[in-house]
């Protein structure tokens, strides 16, 4: 299943240093793509504004398949306060940017499974797939706008992968 | 000398999560099914069926239904029944197989099952495949799971494509197909005398996990054993790229069908047809998993079709046995 997951996560950064390579954030003093794994990275207070952040909730396996199919819930959260330039007042704008690049993020909607426990990542034999998005409503907290976009992605268990 | 006792629960309703489906040829020019006996291998290990049952994995929504109908044998006056008469003995079973292969779709389709030949180039294109490449023959030392080829003939396949394996079609007419027979000729002519035909419905299919080109052993090795066993001399090969059904067609696949449920106390539910023939053309239908993905299922539908029981000399379609739980009061 971890796989999955990072094949999942590297997927869409991959694609958003495409779609937009001017959304980067600086995150333990290293400047990346402007998304993250949360249980990957220290507990934050707030969420890092500007940025997609994953995290893995839901989680069910169907073991009657002649391979185990898991189907993970993804949770992806964004807030944006809008610019600095504009006092804030295109965070709504701003806002919708991101919604726009989640929708192209997830196109297409799978990719091949991969092996990024070892260096360099080994291509597995299956794909991962995932749903379409479910767009949570725009929920407005003092000077933010956030929301969150949930998908179902999934993967066959390969002989072997832990 | 100490024996072990046991204390026993009252015989408990049977708990089980699903159904295990196994398939196993029946020899339509014998008329000879597969038989199990559940008497000798009724407590198999599911993952390892005995030969020559071939596994298919779950199955869903499994319904068994007795179609027998009864008539009764009215006398006096009033009437009143005083017997009872079997007017007919009929069966169905219906399922959905999770898994698509070349034998499940084969199942459900019921008809003539054929593999896609990689087309011959500018092969004029037909519905259910056009005129194959080339078969390449066979060299000595081949297995069921290892084609023995010349070197140049080898070198035409690549890691992970799919193969058929068997004979020319040489105006032979009844029942064609190695190891399982896949169709019925009625005359060279119906089939355009076709040397491709045995091996466009053949099962005797696989797929390649590594090719040999060079060294003193060049050929294919596959990633399942062939349906038939170690291919003949006379067989070919020629690469397939997947698999059609129709629906129509002439031919009712027959197979022999086991179905098991085993229960969370130990005990074991099986229900052996000796003989199967669909009764349905190809359908399929979808399970919602997260919008708008969906997972299809083969959907079958299987006449029962009668053999004469050896212990009592009755007509039976269908056996269903019952091996209880090691603890429960029968």
């Amino acid at each position: 299943m971890q796989n999955a997951k990072d094949t999942f996560y590297i997927t869409l950064r991959s694609r958003l240093a495409t779609v937009n390579p001017a959304r980067v954030m600086t995150l333990r003093s290293v400047s990346r793509p402007g998304i993250l794994v949360a249980d990957a990275e220290p507990p934050m207070p707030q969420p890092i504004l500007d940025a997609f952040s994953l995290s893995w909730t839901g989680l069910e396996a169907d073991l009657q398949l002649p391979a185990i199919l898991v189907q993970m819930t993804c949770e992806i959260q964004y807030s944006t306060a809008g610019t600095v330039l504009n006092a804030g007042l295109d965070r709504g704008r701003t806002l919708e940017e991101m919604d726009y690049e989640i929708l192209k993020l997830l196109y297409p909607y799978s990719a091949q499974k991969m092996n990024y426990a070892q260096n360099p990542a080994v291509a597995m034999d299956t794909m991962v797939f995932w749903s379409e998005p479910q767009f949570g409503p725009a929920v407005t907290l003092r000077d933010r706008l956030s929301r969150s976009v949930r998908v179902t992605v999934f993967a066959f268990q390969e002989q072997g992968e832990l | 000398m100490s024996t072990s006792t046991i204390t026993p629960m009252p015989a408990l309703p049977p708990v089980g999560r699903s159904v295990r489906a196994y398939f196993a040829p029946v020899d339509r020019v014998h008329h000879l099914p597969t038989l199990f006996d559940p008497s000798v291998n009724g407590r198999f290990s599911v993952s390892a069926p005995p030969a020559p049952w071939i596994a298919l994995g779950w199955i869903e929504n499994f319904v068994r239904k007795s179609a027998s109908k009864f008539a009764d044998l009215v006398t006096g006056s009033p009437g009143t029944a005083q017997f009872q008469v079997r007017q007919t003995v009929d069966a169905t079973v219906a399922f959905r197989f999770k898994a698509w292969s070349k034998l499940s779709m084969a199942l459900a389709a019921g008809s003539q099952h054929m593999n896609l030949i990689v087309p011959a180039s500018g092969a004029a294109p037909n519905g259910s495949g056009s005129k194959g490449v080339p078969p390449v023959n066979l060299t000595a030392g081949s297995t069921a799971t290892f084609l023995s080829l010349a070197a140049s003939d080898a070198a035409g396949f690549s890691a992970g494509s799919l193969v058929t394996v068997d004979v020319d079609y040489a105006a032979q007419t009844g029942y064609v197909g190695s190891g399982v027979y896949a169709a019925y000729v009625t005359s060279a002519a119906a089939v355009n005398s076709d040397p491709d035909y045995v091996r466009r419905v053949t099962f005797n299919v696989a797929r390649v996990t590594s090719v040999v080109t060079t060294g003193s052993a060049p050929g294919l090795t596959l990633a399942q054993p062939l349906l038939a066993g170690v291919p003949a001399a006379t067989m070919r090969v020629q690469p397939i790229s997947g698999f059609v059904d129709r629906e129509g067609g002439s031919f009712f696949q027959e197979w022999s069908a086991l179905f098991v449920i085993d229960g969370e106390q130990g005990e074991r539910i099986l229900f052996h047809y000796p003989r199967l023939q669909s009764m349905a053309g190809p359908a399929e239908s979808a399970t919602a998993l997260a919008s708008p993905l969906e997972r299809i299922a083969l959907d079958a539908t299987f006449r029962a079709l009668p053999v004469t029981d050896a212990n009592d000399g009755e007509q039976v379609v269908c056996f269903r046995s019952f091996l209880p739980s090691p603890v429960a009061l029968v």
